[in-house]
């Protein structure tokens, strides 16, 4: 049975040392120093997780093959949650990573590719601080042992964490070379980017099972409506967009300190700092004034809802996106002062406007009494009564609610669940359905659930729920 | 397996945005600060063993989020709390000046009967202060709260705050004033047999599960 597969599945890779991490959306022990250790001698292990199938027969199968992509970059949510965490980490990653090399070292016979960054670590001691270095020491260590074009399976090694999340995969110098399916999926996406009027069905079709990042910012533009889909009047709608943006700007952006303003601009003001905390990028005082005029005019315009905490978060995949148009190298540590003002100001824009897009689609998630949000746990809870009864009977018997966690899962759009990459990516398919944002995004929260079955079903202590970064920061004590 | 405790106190973690109110928490549960604070949305949850007056008391904390567009949902959360930290910022008039709105939602939609805390938090920031601690405990002594300025940097007060309140319950509940056995009192026992033990009557009035939220 496909179900037994998964659950088996599931039980071998729990048993990988590298999957010792914080599980999403369930209980997990924290990550223990004493639990990473053996995991190279059981690196070998690594090939039992199962490749993908070209294929995929059935649901559970398909469902199965993919669920690598939430556990890429679990390692950003790891830093995210607390600075206990961090320290640990970095301890950890200084550990391992020594163990990694040393190991590597000994295995290594004939030089390759990256045996010049192996042998320049003496880094071993240094902490990771970006994903290329991360990449980097990555395939540095397992190139021995496993193609690195699968870069998915590094779930073993994920103890060696990188500080600082990684935004995506928009390193250049650490990804691995591309694949042949990849280069002609991309030539794909061009031919149908540079066609006069492009084929926004087409698109669409080939942006849900994910866009390449190298086409990525345009497809978004397309696909979220803000750009035209005939080429020659693209270039002239995000000059008048772009100017426009900036007209509001001109014109409201002095009111944020008037009386009539100044609720909505100080609670922006004071969680702005408070977006992605750990990732340098939003500690920049340019890119946090950025996020304050985005969020601002786009509150001010909307009195509905005005704003409301969690659309900050929602500007990150975008704000992102566009900018490694420009960015060749990590992201996450890029320092915007670098890029011209025009540049800083077509992000900005864009952002805006795109941003506004998927707004105007879940609106009713942030206006009185949040109905939107409502409906949606409702018809969340319906929907797993349905099809997973077992796991809805456990939340009745334990009297957990469905909007006790489900909440934030609507209201962030899962955002605070996965790491930024992943969402960026749910993002490319969410784009491309017709509703994604509100209506399919009920669906991957129901996926999101059952993933995690197993953990539910174990659990019976739902106090310290109702998602991960609780269960770590907020462990129960006994004095 | 569930850790064994003679009561379980429901606990709210109230007060507008910006106040500390998650810091609290994780100063009380993890003995930190928490520096890279993310905002809450919703509620969050926080739960941690104490031992008061020589009974072992389980907290379950509801730690909500302070944004006002949150408060109808936060408002769900409420029901059957036994205890509550309503937190104001001492640096923010603004906060302050929400108090009333809070304990009001705290008394119609837990219980009349909520023992309140008052924690002015961010106690560290003396210099930048704009509610004295005097005319606060003015507001707490009117509403019948009791009072602290605490700190979730340093962590002074917090566990005190957190302690205090539960005493008081417990003291309540020995006084009769308090009674467990009553829907809704955010009180449940530690465990079935303890609790027929002592009341006998009625074991059926409260469901036996120790660890329902």
């Amino acid at each position: 049975m496909a179900a037994e597969n998964s659950k088996q599945f599931w039980k071998r890779s729990a048993k990988l040392p590298g999957s010792i991490q914080p599980v999403y959306g369930a209980q997990h022990p924290p990550l223990d120093p004493r639990l990473t250790k053996n995991f190279i001698k059981e690196r070998s292990k690594v090939n039992a997780v199962p490749l993908k199938n070209k294929k995929a027969s059935s649901f559970h199968e398909f469902a199965r093959n993919t669920s690598d992509a939430w556990d890429i970059g679990d390692d950003e949510e790891e830093d995210f949650s607390s600075p206990s965490f961090q320290t640990l980490n970095s301890k950890v990653a200084l550990a391992t990573a020594a163990q990694v090399l040393e190991n590597h070292s000994k295995l290594r016979v004939k030089p390759e590719r990256s045996q010049s960054t192996t042998s320049d670590v003496p880094a071993s001691y240094k902490v990771i601080k970006s994903s290329s270095d991360a990449q980097l020491s990555r395939n540095s260590s397992d190139t021995c042992l496993r193609n690195p074009l699968h870069k998915q399976q590094s779930l073993p090694l994920r103890p060696i964490i990188p500080l600082v999340a990684r935004i995506s995969d928009q390193n250049a110098s650490g990804a691995p070379p591309m694949t042949v399916r990849e280069k002609t999926r991309l030539e794909k996406f061009r031919q149908l980017l540079s066609s006069h009027n492009t084929d926004l069905d087409e698109l669409r079709k080939c942006s849900w099972p994910g866009v390449p990042r190298e086409v990525r910012p345009v497809t978004w533009r397309l696909l979220s409506g803000y750009l035209p889909a005939n080429t020659e009047r693209r270039k002239l709608t995000l000059q008048r967009k772009r100017e426009e943006y900036f007209g509001f700007i001109e014109q409201y952006y002095d009111s944020r300190n008037e009386e009539h303003h100044q609720d909505t601009y100080r609670q922006i003001h004071i969680d702005i700092p408070r977006t992605n905390p750990l990732i340098p990028l939003f500690q920049q005082p340019l890119v946090q004034e950025i996020f304050e005029r985005i969020l601002f005019i786009w509150a001010i315009r909307h009195p509905a809802s005005g704003y409301v905490q969690g659309i900050n978060d929602l500007v990150t995949p975008f704000f992102v996106v566009f900018l490694s148009e420009y960015v060749e190298e990590d992201v996450e540590n890029f320092d915007v002062t670098n890029l011209s003002q025009d540049m800083l100001r077509s992000i900005e824009a864009d952002s805006f406007w795109c941003m506004s897009k998927l707004l105007d689609g879940i609106q009713d998630n942030y206006t009185f009494a949040q109905p939107g949000i409502q409906k949606k746990v409702k018809a969340l809870e319906e929907l797993v009564s349905r099809i997973d009864e077992q796991v809805h009977n456990h939340f009745r018997r334990y009297e957990v609610e469905y909007l006790q966690f489900a909440f934030r899962w609507m209201n962030n759009l899962l955002m605070r669940e996965l790491p930024l990459r992943c969402t960026i990516r749910l993002w490319d398919t969410y784009q491309s359905e017709p509703e994604g944002f509100s209506h399919f995004h009920l669906y991957v929260c129901a996926a999101f659930l059952i993933k995690w079955r197993k953990e539910i079903l174990d659990e019976e202590d739902f106090q310290r729920t109702p998602s991960p970064r609780e269960q770590r920061s907020h462990r129960k004590k006994v004095v | 397996m569930a850790e064994t405790y003679d009561f379980l106190f429901k606990f709210l973690v109230i007060g507008s945005a910006g106040t500390g109110k998650s810091c609290l928490l994780h100063q009380f549960i993890e003995n930190k600060f928490k520096q890279d604070s993310n905002h809450t949305i919703g509620v969050e949850f926080g739960s941690r063993v104490v031992n008061v007056g020589g009974k072992t008391v389980k907290l379950q904390i509801w730690d909500t989020a302070g944004q006002e567009r949150f408060r109808s949902v936060t408002r769900s959360y409420y029901r059957g709390a036994a205890g509550a930290l309503l937190v104001y910022d001492i640096t923010s008039r603004e906060t302050y000046n929400s108090l009333a709105a809070w304990l009001t939602d705290a008394r119609t939609l837990a219980s009349p009967n909520i023992v309140v805390i008052l924690c002015g938090n961010k106690k560290d920031l003396d210099p930048e202060r704009e509610v004295t601690f005097l005319e606060a405990s003015r507001f707490a002594q009117e509403n019948e709260l009791m009072f602290l300025e605490t700190s979730a940097l340093t962590g002074e007060n917090v566990e005190e705050a957190f302690l205090k309140c539960a005493r008081t319950i417990l003291n309540k509940i020995d006084s009769g004033e308090l009674d467990p056995e009553r829907m809704g009192s955010g009180i449940q026992y530690g465990d079935a047999s303890l609790r027929q033990l002592r009341q006998p009557r009625s074991a059926q009035a409260v469901a036996p599960q120790p660890c329902g939220c």
